[in-house]
C-alpha cells in the first residue's frame, strides 16, 4: 500500500444504513408528535438503527486504523476533522451564552426602561427589570397579575459548587490519564480513566437531582427567560456531559484493547479535548448563571 | 472583581485554542504543545474555582441568587 495515496473506503453499506435510520427516526418522532400510536416505537426503532450504524462504521474506521491502512493524510484529515466540530461545539454555546448576555444586559433592562424606552414600564405597569427575572410581563401569574413568578432560585452553594467541583476533578483526572498515556503506565492509565468516568457520572446524576429540586421549586423551562436560558443552558451541557462520558468508556475499552501508544493516540487526544471543553463550558455556566 | 474573574476565564479559553493547534499540528511536539496546554487550563480552572470560593467568604462576591429588593 503506497503512503501517499488517500485511503478511500470501497463497498461500504454504513451510509444507506444510516440513511434509513435517520429516515425512520424522524418519521417516527414526527407521528409521534401528532399523537400518532406507532410514532413512538418508530422512533425507537430508528434510534436503534443509527446506534447501530454508528457502532458498525466507527467499528470499521478503528479496524482499518489498527489494520495500518491508514497514512499520515488520512492522520491529517481525522485532526481538522476533530477541529471543524471544536467550531461547531464553540459556536453552539456561544449561541446560548450570547442569548443569556443578550437577556441580561440589553432586552430585559429595555423592558424596564431603560436607554430610550422610557414609555415601556407603562405598557406593564410595575414591572421590574431585574436579574434573575422575578416577573414575565405579558403573562397571568398564579396570584393573578399579569406577571408569573413565584419560583425560587437555586442555592450557588448547594449542588451547583458540588458540582463544579466533581467535573473539575474529572478534568484533572483526565489530565494525570494523558500524562499516564504519554510516559507508557498503562495500570495509572486506566485507573484515571475510571476515575474521570465515575466523575462524569456522579456529575450527572446530581445534575438530575438538581433539576427535580429546581422544578419542585417552580423553575421550569416557561419561567420565563430565566428559565429558558437556565434550562437550555445546563440541559444542553448535560447532554454534552452524557456524550463525553460514552467516549471516555469507549476510549477505556481501546485502552484495554491496547489501540494507543504513547506516541500515537490521536482518538484519545480528541475526546480528551472535548472532556476539558465540556468542563470549561460548566465553568462558565456556573459564574454567570450563577456568580455574575 | 469580576475583572479578576473574566481575566482569567479569558485565560483558560486561550489555553483550550492552543490545545486545539498542537492537537491540530499532530507529532510529537504538537502532542506536547497539546498536553501542556490542557495542564494550564486544568490548574486555571481550579485556581478560579478556589478564587471563587475565597473571595466570596470574604466577602468580595456574592452569589447571583441573591434576592433583588
Amino acid at each position: 500500500m503506497s503512503n501517499e495515496k488517500y485511503y478511500v473506503p470501497h463497498g461500504t453499506y454504513w451510509p444507506i444504513i444510516g440513511s434509513i435510520g435517520i429516515s425512520t427516526l424522524f418519521v417516527g418522532l414526527a407521528n409521534q408528535m401528532h399523537d400518532v400510536s406507532w410514532g413512538w416505537p418508530v422512533m425507537v426503532l430508528g434510534f436503534a438503527i443509527v446506534a447501530f450504524m454508528l457502532f458498525g462504521w466507527l467499528g470499521t474506521v478503528v479496524n482499518e486504523s489498527i489494520g495500518g491502512i491508514y497514512n499520515k493524510q488520512v492522520d491529517r484529515s481525522f485532526r481538522w476533522g476533530m477541529s471543524w466540530f471544536i467550531f461547531s461545539e464553540v459556536m453552539f454555546f456561544a449561541a446560548f451564552f450570547g442569548a443569556l448576555l443578550y437577556a441580561r444586559t440589553l432586552s430585559v433592562p429595555w423592558l424596564g426602561g431603560s436607554d430610550n424606552n422610557v414609555f415601556t414600564p407603562e405598557l406593564w405597569e410595575g414591572f421590574k427589570a431585574t436579574w434573575p427575572l422575578l416577573s414575565t410581563p405579558g403573562e397571568v401569574g398564579q396570584n393573578g397579575t399579569m406577571f408569573s413568578t413565584n419560583f425560587k432560585l437555586v442555592d450557588t452553594w448547594g449542588l451547583p459548587a458540588l458540582n463544579t467541583a466533581l467535573l473539575l476533578s474529572s478534568g484533572v483526572t483526565i489530565t494525570y490519564a494523558h500524562h499516564a498515556l504519554r510516559s507508557g503506565h498503562r495500570n495509572a492509565l486506566v485507573a484515571w480513566m475510571i476515575a474521570t468516568i465515575a466523575l462524569g457520572v456522579l456529575f450527572l446524576g446530581f445534575q438530575i437531582t438538581e433539576y427535580g429540586h429546581a422544578y419542585h421549586d417552580g423553575l421550569k423551562l416557561t419561567s420565563g427567560i430565566y428559565g429558558s436560558t437556565f434550562y437550555l443552558l445546563t440541559g444542553f451541557h448535560g447532554f454534552h456531559v452524557t456524550v463525553g462520558v460514552i467516549m471516555l468508556t469507549v476510549i477505556l475499552y481501546r485502552i484495554q484493547k491496547g489501540h494507543f501508544n504513547s506516541e500515537n493516540h490521536f482518538a484519545f487526544e480528541g475526546v480528551a479535548w472535548y472532556w476539558h471543553f465540556v468542563d470549561v463550558v460548566w465553568l462558565g455556566l456556573f459564574i454567570f448563571v450563577y456568580w455574575l | 472583581m469580576n475583572f479578576v474573574v473574566i481575566a482569567i476565564i479569558i485565560l483558560i479559553f486561550f489555553s483550550l485554542g492552543s490545545a486545539v493547534i498542537g492537537m491540530l499540528r499532530g507529532g510529537k511536539e504538537g502532542s506536547n504543545k497539546m498536553f501542556k496546554a490542557l495542564r494550564a487550563r486544568i490548574s486555571l480552572s481550579v485556581f478560579l474555582f478556589l478564587f471563587l470560593m475565597f473571595a466570596s467568604f470574604m466577602g468580595w462576591i456574592e452569589p447571583n441568587n441573591i434576592l433583588p429588593t
